[in-house]
């Protein structure tokens, strides 16, 4: 009795395992092969993005416009926050049920090349499916991908910049900043502004444990942030004199301390910049209007958006592109091309858009944008002109291995913090940094 | 006579018709099993075994999984955050518990004695449990324990001040999503206050009579008594403890920061699986926590026999 009852039994497990095993074999089957994007436009398509409230009204305003456009068209539509989403993302790239048109950012595409979920777009737009004859070539290529093919169409450009409260700089005795400054100058504007801030009040952000302000300062000495084999491209004693930098300001009671700094609210309208708590901020130049809008409403003062200090190498300001691309398991390739066409292109639809993921790539839309009949608030067509700006200067392109999302910017907080909270000399937060962080790249 | 043979056929019933009867029943019994049968394979067992397979192989999610045989178990020891997250879940269970056992009999004693508006009292109390350790309570509590939060100001008040953050300080973070989590102690506290009441009021009486004091009546009679709830509970919230997630997620905002002082062993999990895309060294991490879990249920039932008392033994 017991005999083929155990057998049963294994029999049973077995055919769970089994089951278990072959669903997910054929969950991975490789990527799909490339298209050209021609065909009938038409079915259904999902749209994936990340962003809070006011981004999800504007990308849900653009999509009746498509589907105004395209009324064959069936729009189904997912968005999370920036964290939540690409943890979505990579669930849904296991089951390879990710949506056909999903919002992608410079820093993170080179994980999903590397797995080829995403399919190549050129093959579209030379055909004419997608056009990007309004985008920069460079702008363009923020879109590529480490092997060289472009995978999504970057429709909005962030960068990255210092923000200074000028009300409170006034206060402090030491103006707006100048329009170009190095490190040297933007120590010393800090340094100098400590004393005469109210209580409660910091000079400057903890910059030490942003890997933003890191790659500016890297960027202005004509330092490879990530080398060509996709590992970190920099010397430990670089990433020392930038951690010794904001170490020393933290300790002058210039920069925020380190406890306050990690109890810090996320979002660029609930950090301390936007409550009047910090006189220099380090934020992406699109939420220069958000933290504004916070800012007026506790009588804070006036924001404005100013370049990173300048290097021996030149101009220290990152561009971040973002934009849509499509999933190597989309079933319906030609009205996902017509999607990513009509968002990037269309400019009713993107002056709905309002510049909301940082300034336009589409020179046409940036125009209408910052025409003397925009409605665009005037704060918000400040962020285009200094965009316009910086892009002019031809800013570096970093180019973000695969991993990196993973691993860096955590890595990097976390390490310059255990030397803050003086747990770890700076030689052991450092050698610890380069052992996780190379680990995990590439 | 009638009444005799009316209630003979059962006692007389022979073995092989009750089997017949049971085979009649099994079918039914069966079917409405099945939908829970089918729900635990698939959704339980069946998830379970594939992470086991998955813990002996790489697998980023994007990918097909590649065995790699016992490299992820073998990783587990030279991986320094790794032994932090082991060393911030064991500090919490072994704080935590103690703790929330103590509160709770604190309070079930309170509301077991002869107060006015007791219900509403025992209600109230009950309450932080419905919420527990959610979100919305977790983002409250980031704001009550930041630099300029409630605790701050109230310890203001009494002329203690500049205390800093509760949160943001690697010192004090843990100690923080300890009291967030004690928080929710109803549930074991309602166990507790159920056991209470089961305590024979003429044992207490007689002790009473013989002149022991109120504490020497708890730890001599109702303590004792109780040590079967005091089981039931301990057990339970070491199991939950080991598994603690949300307060640190919310708290930390998924980082276990400031530093890793509030690196829980599932937060870490979670990250390595989720946000790092090593779901195969994810699942040796699951698997690893469940056997500690099962060695730790084996040593408290192993060890319960010589302090748990159940009432009929002799």
């Amino acid at each position: 009795m017991t005999k083929p009852r155990s057998r049963r039994l294994l029999a049973g497990a077995a055919l769970v395992l089994g089951v278990a095993l072959t669903s997910t074999a054929c969950l991975n089957q490789g990527p799909a092969a490339s298209s050209d994007g021609q065909g009938e436009v038409g079915g259904t398509i999902q749209v994936a993005w990340w962003g809070g409230e006011s981004r999800n009204a504007k990308t849900n305003a653009v999509i009746e416009q498509f589907n105004e456009d395209f009324p064959e068209v069936t729009t189904e539509t997912q968005s999370a926050d920036y964290a939540q989403y690409f943890n979505r993302l990579n669930v849904q790239a296991s089951s390879r049920s990710l949506p056909c048109v999903v919002q992608m950012q410079d820093r993170q595409v080179n994980d999903y090349v590397k797995r080829q979920t995403l399919q190549p777009l050129d093959d579209m737009v030379a055909s004419g499916a997608i056009d990007t004859s309004k985008i920069p070539p460079a702008v363009l290529d923020g879109g590529r991908g480490s092997d060289g093919k472009l995978y999504f169409i970057p429709y909005g450009i962030a960068w990255d910049a210092l923000m200074v409260n000028t009300t409170l700089a006034e206060e402090a005795g030491v103006g707006a900043p100048p329009e170009s400054w190095d490190w040297d100058q933007f120590v010393s504007y800090v340094s100098q502004a400590k004393d005469r801030l109210p209580d409660g009040t910091y000079a400057v952000a903890a910059g030490g444990e942003e890997q933003n302000a890191f790659y500016a300062w890297a960027v202005g000495q004509g330092i490879e942030v990530f080398n060509a084999e996709g590992q970190l491209g920099f010397t430990k004693e670089q990433l020392k004199e930038y951690w010794s930098l904001w170490l020393d300001l933290q300790e002058q009671g210039i920069a925020l301390p380190p406890d306050m700094s990690a109890e810090e609210p996320p979002g660029a309208d609930q950090g301390y910049l936007a409550t009047g708590q910090l006189m220099v901020g380090v934020l992406p130049g699109n939420s220069l209007y958000v933290s504004q809008q916070t800012l007026d409403g506790r009588d804070g003062g006036q924001l404005q958006a100013a370049r990173y200090p300048d290097g021996p190498a030149g101009i220290g300001n990152i561009l971040v592109a973002s934009g849509f691309g499509i999933s190597s398991n989309c079933d319906n390739v030609p009205t996902s091309a017509a999607f990513i066409d009509f968002f990037t292109n269309d400019v009713d639809a993107q002056v709905a858009f309002a510049a909301d993921n940082g300034a336009p790539t589409n020179t046409d839309v940036l125009d209408a944008l910052t025409a003397e009949d925009s409605e665009l608030p005037d704060l918000k067509r400040d962020e285009l002109e200094q965009y316009r700006a910086i892009s002019e200067d031809n800013p570096p392109k970093v180019n973000y291995p695969p991993g990196f999302n993973a691993v860096f910017q955590q890595a990097f907080t976390r390490n310059y913090n255990e030397v803050a909270f003086g747990r770890l000399t700076l030689d052991q937060a450092v050698d610890s940094f380069f052992n996780e962080t190379n680990a995990s790249l590439g | 006579m009638t009444l005799a043979t009316a209630t003979e056929p059962p006692v007389a019933l022979p073995t092989t018709p009750r089997r017949g009867r049971g085979r009649t029943q099994l079918l039914p019994a069966l079917a409405f099993l099945t939908p829970w049968l089918v729900g635990m394979v698939l959704f339980t067992f069946g998830p379970m075994l594939y992470s086991l397979y998955l813990s002996f192989t790489r697998y980023d999610l994007l990918s097909n999984p590649e065995w790699v045989g016992l490299q992820n178990y073998a990783l587990m020891g030279s991986d320094p955050r790794f032994w932090k997250s082991v060393g911030v879940t064991l500090t919490y269970v072994v704080v935590f518990v103690p703790l929330l056992q103590v509160v709770s009999m604190l309070v079930a004693l309170l509301l077991n004695s002869r107060l006015r508006f007791l219900t509403g009292y025992r209600a109230l109390f009950y309450l932080p449990s419905l919420m527990g350790a959610s979100v919305a309570v977790a983002a409250l509590w980031r704001q009550v324990f930041g630099a300029d939060g409630l605790v701050n100001a109230v310890l203001g008040l009494v002329g203690i001040e500049n205390v800093g953050s509760w949160v943001g300080d690697p010192a004090r973070a843990l100690g923080t999503i300890i009291t967030l989590n004690l928080w929710a102690f109803g549930s074991t506290m309602i166990i507790f206050l159920a056991g209470l009441r089961q305590v024979p009021r003429e044992l207490l009486e007689a002790a009473e009579v013989d002149g022991a004091s109120k504490i020497r009546r708890f730890f001599s009679i109702t303590l004792p008594m109780m040590t079967p709830l005091v089981f039931f509970n301990v057990l339970m919230g070491t199991i939950n403890a080991f598994q603690s997630f949300t307060g640190a997620y919310v708290v930390s905002g998924g980082s276990g920061g400031p530093v890793d002082s509030t690196l829980f062993y599932t937060l870490y999990l979670y990250e390595r699986g989720f946000t790092q895309l090593q779901m195969g060294y994810a699942s040796a991490m699951a698997w690893v926590l469940l056997l500690v879990l099962a060695v730790v249920t084996g040593i408290f039932f192993r060890s319960s026999r010589y302090w748990v008392h159940y009432g009929d033994e002799s």
